[in-house]
């Protein structure tokens, strides 16, 4: 005979979260418990996909995670329950679920970054789906009260009632010239958006094209990543723009003009997690002012 | 004699199959429903094939796969000429004019459907990442498909257009002014669509509901009544804003994919 193992014997090394280990998935985020945890030589660890029909559990609720390229993200909400989101990452609902919507602030910011201005609610019972527009992977962040996360623009597809949402600009820009006009470069978009849990653990449900990986960033830790592949970081990790210029053989080949390396910097101590999807960043411009980056050339 | 009956089509097959002849779903596993009844489209295997007619058709590749048809002398199938993969050069080849031309030009529809006929083979595919779905007609059945959703029916299939009916399911149904209609003649047909992302399955009872992003629905049997309906949603900017869902009714099964380009808000 097996005895069960404890509650809080395990503790998943994606989420951090602690539980009993039994049912082959992480009841917080969904990662399977049963596989083995790959981490490159150089720390990033592989977020395993959420398997096919994974439960995920939070308040009176659950999330079942179906599909394998473009997840869909079913809830079955109890009724003490509600979730928000933007209405275009809406599949499917119960025709009983209470529908709302969640003020924003700052509309005319919004509307100017390409974000949503509407931030709809969904109240149980009954059953409500979401998913992207685009195959990549579901990804589980379950927030501890007080744990606060940023999180790059579109990427977020759900969050529970109880995790605080708010946005701020991204402070991370720079500009080029071009003839006399200056060109406004938003490398991770204009504006960038923060979840914090409050009064319990709390859920969000982000979609990233690709794969995924995380790596825990130690304190004044550096690691140069591609502005586009951030999905996510702690909010105590600092970011800031890097520029890399190569010695060409013309002088227009050569620095400050063409193939320009465009980085974004992010300093510990946090977790940070990148996509292996991104779009790159325009590598031609004289760079003409920034929000605050280094630079190497060689 | 024991049959194993396939949980997507309903086809029984030999004990000891691994995949359904009528359909090629897997036999051999369990089929995967979420708690709310949608039922996730067979992953056919890679190479997998199965039979229709005389002809066999084999799906190959996972991320956008391919649906390669062996036709038989006197078996043809019947396709949008834009997801011809490749064909080999003796394939006849003819049109089918499917009416209705200022109507389908209108509905941003092509006037005529490719027919490739036996002997020969021919290879379809579409352009994202998704599913094929097989989804074998038997007679007396209707299907409405979304436009260009389609990759090929078989020669035992009437193809027809229905248009979307009432100005707000056209205006912010997001399924376009028409669907594709598939209607079984006197012997079975079989129908290849392709949805992108991943394609769920739902049967829904008499006068049962359920609403879908309009963007997100492929397929219903006709006998489901698709209504776009209207979610006010207030804003503190300009006041108000809204947003259609697409009310499915029952009885019938409904199909939708897990990846679409959102429609109806404003």
């Amino acid at each position: 005979m097996t005895t069960p193992p404890p509650q809080g014997a395990y503790t998943c090394p994606y989420c951090r979260m602690a539980s009993d280990g039994g049912g082959g998935t992480c009841p917080h985020c969904g990662a399977p418990v049963d596989v083995r945890l790959k981490v490159s030589d150089s720390g990033w660890i592989e977020q395993p996909p959420i398997r096919d029909m994974a439960h995920i559990r939070f308040g009176h609720s659950t999330c079942q995670v179906s599909g394998m390229y473009v997840p869909v993200a079913e809830m079955a909400l109890h009724d003490q329950d509600w979730v928000y989101f933007s209405h275009h990452v809406l599949l499917h609902t119960d025709p009983n679920i209470r529908m709302g919507n969640l003020p924003l602030k700052g509309g005319w910011k919004r509307m100017r970054a390409g974000m949503p201005l509407i931030m709809m609610t969904a109240q149980g019972p009954g059953h409500i789906a979401f998913s992207a527009d685009e195959p990549g992977e579901t990804i589980a962040v379950p927030l501890a009260p007080g744990r606060t996360v940023d999180v790059a623009e579109h990427r977020f597809l759900v969050a529970t009632g109880n995790v605080n949402y708010g946005w701020q600009n991204s402070n991370v820009w720079f500009t080029t010239q071009d003839g006399d006009d200056e060109e406004w470069h938003y490398p991770v978009g204009r504006t960038i958006d923060q979840f914090a849990a409050t009064g319990g653990n709390g859920l969000l449900l982000l979609h990233a094209p690709g794969n995924t990986f995380v790596r825990d960033l130690q304190p004044r830790q550096r690691i140069l990543v591609q502005p586009g592949g951030l999905i996510w970081k702690d909010s105590s990790v600092r970011m800031f723009l890097h520029f890399e210029y190569p010695h060409g053989q013309y002088w227009f080949t050569s620095s400050r003009y063409q193939a320009k390396s465009t980085w974004l910097t992010l300093e510990g101590p946090g977790r940070i997690a990148v996509q292996s999807v991104f779009e790159r960043p325009e590598g031609t411009g004289y760079v003409r002012r920034t929000s605050g980056a280094t630079t190497h050339q060689w | 004699m024991d049959r194993i009956e396939c949980q997507w089509c309903k086809a029984q097959n030999e004990m000891g199959r691994t995949n359904c002849t009528t359909c090629g779903a897997p036999l051999d596993k369990k089929d995967l429903v979420t708690d709310s009844g949608w039922a996730e489209a067979p992953r056919l295997r890679d190479m997998t094939e199965f039979r229709f007619s005389n002809s066999v058709c084999q799906i190959e590749g996972e991320i956008v796969p391919v649906a390669e048809l062996a036709l038989a002398q006197g078996d043809s199938v019947f396709f949008e000429h834009h997801v011809m993969l490749w064909k080999e050069p003796q394939v006849p080849m003819s049109a089918l004019n499917t009416g209705g031309g200022m109507k389908r030009m209108v509905g941003g529809m092509p006037h005529i459907l490719s027919v490739a006929h036996g002997p020969g083979r021919v290879a379809f595919s579409r352009d994202a990442t998704g599913e094929v779905v097989v989804l074998p007609l038997h007679p007396t059945m209707e299907m409405d498909v979304r436009e260009h959703a389609f990759l090929a029916g078989t020669h035992s299939l009437d193809y027809s257009f229905v248009r979307i009916k009432g100005l707000v399911n056209v205006l912010h149904g997001g399924s376009g002014m028409y669907m594709d209609r598939f209607v079984t003649r006197n012997e079975p047909g079989l129908l290849l669509l392709h949805g992108y992302g991943n394609v769920f399955q739902r049967t829904l009872q008499q006068g049962e509901k359920i609403m879908v992003e309009p963007g997100g629905f492929l397929y219903k049997d006709s006998s489901v009544t698709m209504n776009a309906v209207k979610q006010n949603v207030k804003t503190g900017l300009m006041g108000g804003h809204s947003m259609y869902l697409a009310e499915m009714t029952g009885p019938g099964r409904v199909g939708i994919q897990s990846m679409y380009v959102h429609h109806g808000s404003e």
